[in-house]
Formats: C-alpha cells, structure tokens, sequence
C-alpha cells in the first residue's frame, strides 16, 4: 500500500482501476472530451463555516457575486414567440427575459421606472405584447422603450432616456439564456472556459425539458450544491460501490467535471471503507447488471467473455435510441451509462450522458442564508431537426416533501431523497459553531475549493472596486 | 343569452394548443384546445379591459395580453397577479356535429 504522506498533497489516488482505464477498455470510443484529464492542488486550509451560515457573508454574495456572474435564467423553448416571457428571480433581483423580436432575446430588470414596483409578480413563463406595472398602468414596449404613461402631462420630466425599462446582459449558449446583472460584465464565452468545445460534441440546444422538479432545500446554497459536486458520498449515503475512484477535473475557474463509471467499479478502490462490503466477495458481472435494470436493461445474463457495462449498453443503444428516436449505434458505454458531471459557476451543473441526462441549479431561496432552491430538469435529447415542444410547468416540492412524490423520477426519486436527506443536518452542525471550517478531500473534493477560490475572487475584486 | 348548446367550431378547426374566439348571444367565448381537451371560458379578464384571445394559450393557462395575468382554463380561477377573480367558464361539448358550448345563466 502506498503510503500517501510520501507523496505530494493532490498527487494521492484512490486503488485500483481509474474512470480513464474503464474508458480506454470500452468497446465504443468515448467523445474526445471524455478522455481529458486536468487537475492541479488548489490548497488544503478549511473553508470558514461562516460562509454557509453568516448574513454578512451571504449578503456580500448578493451584492458582488450575484449581481455579477453570469447564471442561467430559462431555456430558449421558454420563450419562442414574440411577447414570450420568463421572470428569473435571484435574492433581491428579479430579471424579466422576454423575446422581443423573431431572434431577439432582450432582459431587463422586473421593475417599474416609476415608483419602483415588481412589474411581474411570479417567476416562470408568461406573455404579452407589453409589460405593464399594475400600479398605475405605465407600460413599455417589448424592446423596453416607454409605450403609455397615463396623465403624461404631469411626467414632462419622464423620457426614453430616464424611464425606459433598466436593460439587464443577456446572452445565449447551448439553447439556455444566461442573464447577467454587471452592465460592464465580460461576455459570457469567457465564463464559459472548456464548456463551447465539450459541448459540441453533446449540443443541448438539441435536448427538450421532459421533467422540471424544484425543491426547497434546508441549507445555504454552496451546500447544497456541494451535496452534488463529489462521489465520495456514494457508498455512505447511496450504499452505492461506484464513487470510490470517480475522476476529478477542473478545467478553469469556472468549470469543473467528475466521471464516475456505472456498470463497472473498483473493489480495491474500497481497501479501506468499513466492513468487507463490495470487496469480499467483489460484485459479479450479472450483480452488477442487474442494478442496471433501473435504466431499462432488459437483460440479465452476462455471457463469458463479456461485461455488464458490455450487455447494459448494447441494450440502451437499441432500446434508448428507439426511445428517444436517435441513432446511437455508435455511442459510447460512457455517454449510456456513466455519471458525467459538469459544473459552471456560480451553480449550473450539465449532465451531457444519455442515461443520466439532467441539469441542475441551485440558488439561495430568497434572501435566507440557510434554505435554497433546487432546479432539477431531465433534459432528453430528441430527434434532429424536431422543434421543441412547450416544456412542462415545474413540480414544486417544500422542504419536507420527498421526491418519490413525483412518480416520473422512478428510481431517482429515493436517490435524491438521500443526496439531500443529509443536508438539514449539515446546515445545523454547521450552525453550531463547534468548528470554525470544513475539511476537503485534496482530489475527491477539489471542485469545491474552485467554486469557493472564484467566489472569492468575484468578492475581493468587488471590494477593490469599491475602495 | 340562451340555454341550449351552440355550434363554434367543427371537430378539427383547432388544433391543440390553440384558441378560437366565437361570439355567442351577448357574449365573447373564448374556447381552448389543450393536452387535456377542449374547454370554454370568457374572453374577457377578471381584472382589466382585455380580450384573452390576444393573449396566449400555456397549457392550461390563459395569459392576458395586457399584465400578464393567468387563469386555468379548467375552471376560470385567476391564477396570478394582477387578476383576483375568477373568469367564467362554459361547458363544452364535441361530438360528430362538432364543437359546442353552453352559455346559460351566468350565476
């Protein structure tokens, strides 16, 4: 066994097999994308508890983060007519995206020039040929310029200049628009560091919202979010065997990954988790296909010479690709089985697999420090060429209510039961005071340093500024 | 204003999705083929001056033009802001003849 105290911190891995050999040995070549590795030590000191449970931190995040990064408002398919709208709503901001021409996307923030009041009342999809305050009835045009002010004559001192709509950045990628509320923010393609090129080879313009689940969650944001950012959790909280020797990467300050295989996993990856679970004795090929039948695996039997991961995509290429109606005889066992994560901050996580297609989104609930707000989209992909169909309405979950509630998540009802069972607790012992900051794996938990090291950059440049 | 049902529209005039404005007695009706099938409802918002067929079928929802409010098709209630009260609804029929509704004593 090595010994990890020889090595430099960072350079220490899990035993065993790793996400690339599984890659390498897989039938079907995977997307170039897939086959990147890039990680670097980003340090090893605490993260302050006081970032998950402190107003004046979360307040610092409102003011030179949020009002700051660029983040995800609503998908294209929201908005495909002139006069379509979606209200975004983060902390204190409200932002109305609206299509204001046949290719034109404009936003603005949801607030009336005159005294002030939230034009649209609540966040999702609406529609109008104008945007109307339901005080006194000024209206704009959708292009945000004045349309009526009632009584004008007592307005001399209102024009285009002062009084139209206040214009919020927005710009569009992979058929999401992304709003940003800094007017000199730097355009998004520089937030966006390797996504444009991995994502060419998995286009979401191409994919349909086929389910939206939003939950309120009993925890500040980050940790939340950071519930989702590592496999390590897998055997604890999952009783899963698969994330022991998941692959790590950060591609930028804004972009990070994991890969962890399914359908295959590392025994020794194990040596030293409790009891003799998954190593003694280890999976066999047919255990290990049959958990795969929650992805619609039809088969059961491995024959010799042959592998669970083998079997289980071979049958997903035909049965999925019927499904969804797409050629995928030459996907990967990669893209059809495994768990592919990408993260861009501030909180928009991309799953480009065909078997787990989902994003996620994760923002603070309101203005409180300790609960947030879950976006959960399965996002399929469709047919070329096929227009989007209206996407479904949210599903809204409270705190308390589980997530085998809604029956079109099947199985991935109680795993997300369980990725967020954890997280009152975590926001209570965080609370407590008991100690001053959070530890982090050095590899396994790496995504989460960068997301904290941005953030901080987006708070001490903020700072400067206002020096 | 009348107690029978009146013919608006034959079986395929409107797709799914779509709406179709059909003056019937004194009134405006405004019928909505959704997912869930044909329903009826005033072509007037509850809150301002505004006809709904300008505005635009969501699922079930009918937005208004002007503020946006929504109402569910299904039964009439305001289901957002500016709008509080409720629109009326009518019962549809379809059958072979086509597409009828009912406007009978507004209670």
């Amino acid at each position: 066994m090595t010994e990890p105290t020889r090595l430099r911190p960072g350079d220490a891995r899990a035993h065993g097999p790793t996400v690339a050999d599984t890659l390498r040995q897989d039938r079907y070549p995977p997307p170039a994308p897939l086959l990147e590795q890039c990680y670097a030590f980003l340090g090893d000191a605490p993260i302050p508890v006081s970032r998950y449970t402190s107003r004046e931190f979360f307040d610092r995040e409102m003011r030179q983060m949020w009002s700051r990064a660029w983040q995800w408002a609503c998908r294209l398919e929201h908005i495909p007519d002139i006069g379509d709208r979606y209200v975004y709503d983060i902390g204190p901001y409200s932002i109305i995206v609206v299509r204001s021409g046949e290719g034109d996307i404009s936003a603005y923030h949801n607030t009336c020039t005159h005294r002030g009041t939230r034009l649209l009342d609540s966040e999702g999809s609406g529609y109008g040929q104008a945007i109307t305050c339901p005080f006194h009835g000024w209206s704009w045009h959708l292009d945000g310029s004045i349309r009526n002010i009632p009584g004008r004559w007592d307005f001399p001192h209102a024009c285009e200049a002062t009084h139209s709509l206040r214009p919020v950045r927005c710009e569009t990628w992979g058929g999401f628009v992304f709003v940003n509320l800094d007017p000199a923010a730097r355009p998004l393609t520089e937030s966006l560091d390797v996504l444009p090129e991995h994502f060419s080879h998995f286009p979401l313009e191409q994919r349909r919202i086929k389910l939206h689940v939003q939950k309120k969650l009993p925890a500040n944001w980050k940790a939340a979010q950071e519930a989702f950012m590592e496999a390590y959790h897998n055997f604890e909280t999952h009783d899963a065997p698969n994330g022991g020797n998941a692959q790590y990467d950060i591609f930028g300050k804004y972009v990070s990954r994991f890969i962890h295989n399914i359908g295959t996993y590392s025994p020794q990856s194990l040596d030293d988790y409790p009891g003799e679970k998954w190593r003694q004795p280890t999976l066999s090929e047919e255990e290990l296909l049959g958990i795969l039948a929650v992805f619609g695996v039809q088969r059961s039997n491995v024959p010799e010479g042959e592998s669970a991961r083998d079997i289980a995509a071979g049958d997903l290429r035909r049965s999925l690709g019927e499904r969804l109606g797409i050629d995928l005889s030459d996907a990967s066992e990669s893209m059809l089985l495994d768990s592919i994560e990408y993260h861009l901050f501030p909180n928009m996580f991309l799953f480009p697999g065909l078997g787990v297609p989902m994003v996620y989104r994760f923002r603070p609930d309101g203005e409180r420090v300790d609960q947030c707000i879950f976006d959960l989209l399965i996002m399929e992909p469709m047919p070329e060429g096929q227009e989007h169909p209206e996407p479904p309405e949210p599903v809204h979950l409270e705190v308390d209510d589980s997530y085998t509630e809604v029956q079109e998540l099947r199985w991935l009802g109680p795993v997300y039961d369980e990725d967020t069972g954890n997280l009152a607790l975590q926001q209570r012992g965080l609370a407590s005071g008991a100690i001053e900051g959070i530890t982090l794996g050095n590899y396994q938990e790496a995504r989460i340093r960068r997301m904290h090291l941005t953030l901080d950059e987006f708070l001490s440049a903020s700072e400067a500024g206002n020096d | 204003m009348t107690d029978e049902y009146v013919h608006i529209a034959n079986a395929d005039e409107v797709a799914q999705g779509k709406t179709l404005v059909a003056q019937v007695g004194d009134r405006e009706v405004l019928l909505c083929h959704t997912s869930e099938g044909y329903f009826a409802v005033d072509n007037q918002c509850s809150h301002a001056a505004a006809r709904l067929c300008e505005g635009k079928l969501k699922g079930h929802k009918i937005l208004c033009p002007l503020h946006g409010a929504a109402f569910d098709v299904r039964n009439g209630s305001a289901l957002s802001r500016p709008a509080s009260q409720p629109i009326a609804t009518y019962p549809v029929r379809v059958d072979d003849a086509g597409i009828a509704v009912l406007v009978g004593e507004v209670d």
